[in-house]
Parts: structure tokens; C-alpha cells; sequence
């Protein structure tokens, strides 16, 4: 069953066409991996979808809901949570506030919210910095603090914008056990931006690659990559 | 997870003890004025603990939630003029008036808010002072109900009775001690208990980083306004006191733009975002703006000998030194930007956390 469809959604920026009429569906449970040259417009099919900005044409249904025009916040507490290729830690604020920050999204209870944020800051290994300011964090553990952050919000569709991008191996394997780890409970849906071409194809179910904003096509990693036309689109721009 | 749950501890610790000390210290206040007759002494503490109270109530919205008002003479001016319209013309006690000062203050910030907080940024920042600029244009014309600029003179206050008891006549400064020195803790209280709840996570959350904030689910709309309600709720009362106190208001000593901006410097200079960091604010704010109004400041350089008296610099310093202090305030507000910039109170932090690193 989908719990995600996009349908025919464009975005302009002037006279730029940052998505042009995009359209695919997320099953439930799977990972969907989405991928693309630099400029494909991948980070903001996931800003259309999460109510950053309204789709210029087009509507995002999650849920059986339709989500056009709906904000941040109200997508977060359907369900749907997203990172930041660009990470967004609150920096003044420790680890545990930023993860507890995310928790508050379903309680308003301190001491619940700390034992969910304490709960998730132990899925992604960092309880020895629980207690350090977010702004000081090395890139690595600022990449793991925001999926912590969205993992407490208890989403049923995380969106993971570029994740391991910037990091070292050892930190990207832990990246990758940690999506296969979500997938295996069987609660959480994902849809994957990626650049590491053999981690995307290591752990997606199904790939859509965007060009220029629009899908250039759609399938199982292996169908991904034996297609002429992703072949020629990732060479062309390297 | 060892050294976290050591760390928990400490800073729990850290808290007993500064409890203790806030009720120390509070007990010493409270048994000041049996001590010191002063009106002089008891007139200094009262603003001090006015611009706590005004200082705290900028820094929930300013200090935790990062939107810098710099129109808050907006619902100081609402607290003032309400209660003091109440009283003159309509002769409703002051303990009544304030309450629909609050009420006022609450509309008001509910407008502002609604239309600023569209904004971000030094736009936000503009337009909370284009706001509060109307509002105190609108009080010099409104002359039927404020006087205009002629401003409104409080001749007598009815005393203070419950039942048919007096609880105080206001003929000396010490009811008016203690009702500021309420008002202060109180707030310091509120301060607390928004810092200890989602309210102060979320607010601190939207001042880290709006979009991160609305995309964890957090409402901008409510969470910015309810800052501003809380804030605006106690810089009314604050104006509220003010009115009683000095008797006398017009546009340009409870709605100017210079009051904003002092009230935004209690908080920067002592530490935004920090429980006592208003109150080290107005610790140092305070005493220098008298020294500045009775010009001990020029009669010190003059006395010290750097300045002679018969000298043009002398002169110009005793006529104008008590005039300048915007000037003043300006070229302290650089120095704590430039060395300071966690505040008085952060600075003094870092030193002590220093220290304790070099000694360990
Ligand atoms: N807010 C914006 N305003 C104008 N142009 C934008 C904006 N966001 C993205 N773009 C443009 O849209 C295109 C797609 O960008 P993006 O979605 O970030 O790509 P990707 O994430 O696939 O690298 C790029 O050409 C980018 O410059
Ligand atoms: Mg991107």
C-alpha cells in the first residue's frame, strides 16, 4: 500500500524548473532511494513534500491525506519527518534538548520527552554526548543528532536528505545499519537522498532518479543501474 | 553514560545551591527596608528591581525566543496609561487597573505579534519599533484620553484596603519596596518555570533555528506569540508600577523609543537567555545611569584631576556628561558585544568555568 504518492508535482523558481511534473509512489515499509546529479532538484521534491513550500503544480498525498499547503509543523504531526542535507542543529542547546525538542512533539511532559530523546540518542551511539552543546559536535555526530531528533518526533515516513554526506566510512556503515535497522522493525518508512552510488543501491528497494528536475526513471536498483539513460546522465555532469 | 549521569547531578546540585542563595538573598530584601530608612537606598533598589521586572520580561521573548522587540515601551506605555486613566478619571484603584492594563497589554501584543512575526530578522526588529512608534503618536493625539503630551498627574491614591483594613496609605516608599521586589521575584519565578518546561524548549528551539524548529512540529504562529503575550503581560505590569510610583506619565517618559531600547540593554548586557542574567543587567544599569543623572561621572574626572574644571573639556563634561546617556549606553553595549559577548553574567561564567578547568 502507499503511503506516499506524488502526483505530476512541479516547482519554479522564476523561470527555473526545480521539479517538473514528477510523479511516484513510496510503499509502505519500503526504502525508496532517490538520486540525481547535483542541481536535480532532489532536496526540493523533499521541501515540496514536507510543506517547506507549497508545490507550484501538483499535489503530495501521505496517508491517504492530501498535503498541499499544509506547514511544517502539521506535516511533522501527521507523521512525516525529514533532515537537512544542510544539518540544522540548535546549536546553544545540548544533545539531549535537540532530541528532546523533537520528543516534545508528542508530549508535553519534560520527563517523558527525556527518556524518549534518551531512547533515540542510544539508537544512533552518542549517550557519552548527551550532555555537550549541538554547535560543537563534529559533522559525524550533527548528522546522527539530526536523525535522532527526527526519529522522537515518531514519524511513519522519514525522509533522510544526503545523511552520510561529509562523513568518514566507519560513520557512513554506521549510517546504513542504522536505516537497514529501521526497515527491519518494520515501522517506519524511508525515502533516501543519497550520493554514494553502492550505499544507495546496498540498502533501496526501489530507486527514482530525478535530471534537470524531471524523473528520468524509476525501478529496483539493479534495472537502475543497467539504464542507459542514468548512465549517461551521471557521466554527463561529472 | 557514567560521566552523563555524573553531569546530571552536578548541574542538579548546581541548582539546590542557587535556590538557596535566590532565598537568601530574597530574605535579605525582604528585611532591607527594617534596616535602611533611606528613601534615597530604597529608591535605588525599587528601580532596580523595576528593571529586573522589565529586563526578565524582554528577555522570554528576546533572550529565549530570539525575537529582538525593540518596541516593548509599547505594553509598558499600555500598563501606565491603562491603570493610570482608570484611577484619574474613572477613580478604579490601581489593583484593579492593573489587571486591565494586562488584559490591554495581552490585545496589544496580540496585534503586534500578528503582524511582526510574518517578519524575521532585522525586519521583525523594525517593525516592533514602527509599531510601538504609532502607538505612542497615537497617545500624544488621543488628547481626550490621555492629555497628550500635557501627560496625566496622579494627585492621591487611594490606600490599599482589604475589608475594611489598610494595608498602606503609599506615604512612604516602603509599601512601593516591596511591591516592586514582588513583582521581581515573581518574574524570576516565571523565568524558571519556562525554562523548566516545553514552553522553554520550544522557545529556545525557534531561536536556534526557525525551520529546523516548525519542521519538528512546532507551530511558529503560537509558540512566538505566546512569548509575547508573557512578556508583554509583565512589562504592563511593570508600566503599571511605574505610573503609581513616579505619579506623573506622558508619551515621552513611558512610550519612547528610548525606553525600548533600555530595556533591551538590561537583558543584552547582563546575559540573554540566562534567569539572572537581567538581573546582573540591571545590577549594572542602574547605578550607572544615576551616577549619570547626578553627574558623578564629570565631578569624578574632574576631582580625580585627568580633567581640569576651568577647562573646556571640564565645563563641556559637567553641562553635558549627564545628557549623554545614550552615548554612554551605546559605547557599553560595543564593549560587551565585543568582550562579552555571552553578557556580564556568561562572561563571569566562563572565567569561573576557566578557573575550575586550571585548577582540576
Ligand atoms: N529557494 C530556491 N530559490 C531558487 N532556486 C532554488 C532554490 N532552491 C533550489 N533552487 C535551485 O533548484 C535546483 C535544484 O536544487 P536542489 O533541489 O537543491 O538540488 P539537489 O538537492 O538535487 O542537489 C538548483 O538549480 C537550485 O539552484
Ligand atoms: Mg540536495
Amino acid at each position: 500500500m502507499a503511503i506516499l504518492e506524488i502526483r505530476n508535482v512541479s516547482k519554479f523558481f522564476g523561470g527555473l524548473a526545480a521539479n517538473s511534473d514528477v510523479s511516484f509512489e513510496v510503499n509502505e515499509g519500503m526504502i525508496m532511494g532517490l538520486i540525481g546529479p547535483n542541481g536535480a532538484g532532489k532536496t526540493t521534491l523533499f521541501n515540496c513534500i514536507t510543506g517547506y513550500y507549497p508545490p507550484s503544480k501538483g499535489e503530495v498525498v501521505f496517508d491517504g491525506k492530501r498535503m498541499n499547503g499544509l506547514q511544517p509543523d502539521k506535516v511533522c504531526k501527521l507523521g512525516m519527518a525529514r533532515t537537512w542535507q544542510k544539518v540544522r542543529p540548535l546549536a546553544k542547546m545540548t544533545l539531549l534538548d535537540n532530541v528532546m525538542v523533537g520528543a516534545l512533539c508528542r508530549t508535553n511532559s519534560l520527563k517523558v520527552a527525556r527518556e524518549m530523546a534518551m531512547e533515540q540518542i542510544g539508537v544512533v551511539r552518542l549517550e557519552h554526548k548527551a550532555g555537550f552543546l549541538a554547535g560543537g559536535l563534529p559533522i559525524g555526530e550533527r548528522k546522527k543528532l539530526e536523525v535522532a531528533r527526527v526519529l522522537a518526533t515518531r514519524p511513519k515516513l522519514l525522509l533522510l536528505d544526503e545523511v552520510m554526506g561529509g562523513l568518514n566510512p566507519a560513520e557512513s556503515e554506521d549510517i546504513i545499519k542504522l536505516i537497514l535497522d529501521i526497515k527491519a522493525q518494520g515501522k517506519i518508512t524511508q525515502m533516501v537522498i543519497e550520493h554514494d552510488m553502492k550505499a544507495i543501491m546496498r540498502i533501496s528497494d526501489r530507486i527514482v532518479v530525478l535530471n534537470s528536475g524531471e524523473k528520468l526513471a524509476e525501478g529496483e536498483p539493479q534495472e537502475i543501474v543497467n539504464n542507459p539513460e542514468v548512465v549517461a546522465a551521471y557521466l554527463g555532469t561529472e | 553514560m557514567k560521566s552523563f549521569n555524573n553531569r546530571l547531578a552536578s548541574i542538579r546540585g548546581a541548582g539546590t545551591v542557587k535556590i538557596v542563595g535566590v532565598i537568601a538573598v530574597a530574605a535579605i530584601l525582604f528585611a532591607f527596608p527594617r534596616f535602611v530608612e533611606s528613601p534615597y537606598a530604597l529608591h535605588m533598589m525599587i528601580l532596580f528591581f523595576l528593571s529586573t521586572l522589565m529586563g526578565s520580561s524582554w528577555n522570554i521573548i528576546g533572550g529565549y525566543t530570539g525575537q529582538y522587540s525593540v518596541g516593548h515601551a509599547a505594553y509598558f506605555g499600555t500598563g501606565a496609561y491603562t491603570t493610570m486613566i482608570l484611577l484619574t478619571f474613572k477613580d478604579i484603584p490601581p489593583w484593579y487597573g492593573v489587571w486591565a492594563g494586562v488584559a490591554a497589554a495581552v490585545v496589544v501584543a496580540l496585534v503586534i505579534g500578528t503582524i511582526c512575526f510574518r517578519l524575521r530578522g532585522p525586519y521583525f526588529v523594525l517593525a516592533s519599533i514602527a509599531v510601538a512608534e504609532i502607538i505612542r503618536v497615537t497617545a500624544l493625539n488621543l488628547t481626550d484620553l490621555t492629555k497628550g503630551a500635557e501627560g496625566i498627574l496622579l494627585t492621591d491614591i487611594p490606600p490599599f484596603m482589604i475589608g475594611d483594613t489598610i494595608l498602606t496609605d503609599f506615604s512612604s516608599k516602603v509599601p512601593y519596596y516591596y511591591i516592586s521586589l514582588v513583582l521581581a521575584l515573581l518574574m524570576i519565578l516565571v523565568t524558571w518555570l519556562v525554562q523548566n518546561s516545553k514552553l522553554g524548549y520550544y522557545f529556545q528551539a525557534i531561536r536556534e533555528d526557525q525551520d529546523a524548529a516548525h519542521s519538528l512540529g512546532i507551530n511558529l504562529t503560537i509558540w512566538k506569540n505566546a512569548a509575547l503575550v508573557i512578556s508583554a503581560v509583565f512589562t504592563s505590569l511593570a508600566g503599571s508600577f511605574y505610573a503609581i510610583f513616579v505619579k506623573f506619565i506622558d508619551p515621552t517618559t513611558v512610550l519612547p523609543l528610548d525606553l525600548s531600547v533600555q530595556i533591551v540593554l538590561i537583558s543584552i548586557i547582563g546575559g540573554i537567555g540566562t534567569i539572572f542574567g537581567p538581573v546582573v543587567g540591571a545590577l549594572v544599569l542602574v547605578p550607572l545611569s544615576e551616577m549619570l543623572r547626578s553627574n558623578i561621572i564629570a565631578q569624578g574626572l574632574i576631582n580625580s584631576g585627568l580633567v581640569s574644571a576651568e577647562s573646556a573639556t571640564g565645563i563641556f563634561l559637567k553641562e553635558h556628561l549627564a545628557h549623554a546617556h545614550v552615548l554612554i549606553y551605546g559605547i557599553l553595549v560595543v564593549i560587551v558585544i565585543l568582550f562579552m559577548p555571552e553578557g556580564v553574567l556568561g562572561f563571569f561564567r566562563t572565567i569561573v568555568a576557566r578557573k575550575r578547568k586550571g585548577a582540576a
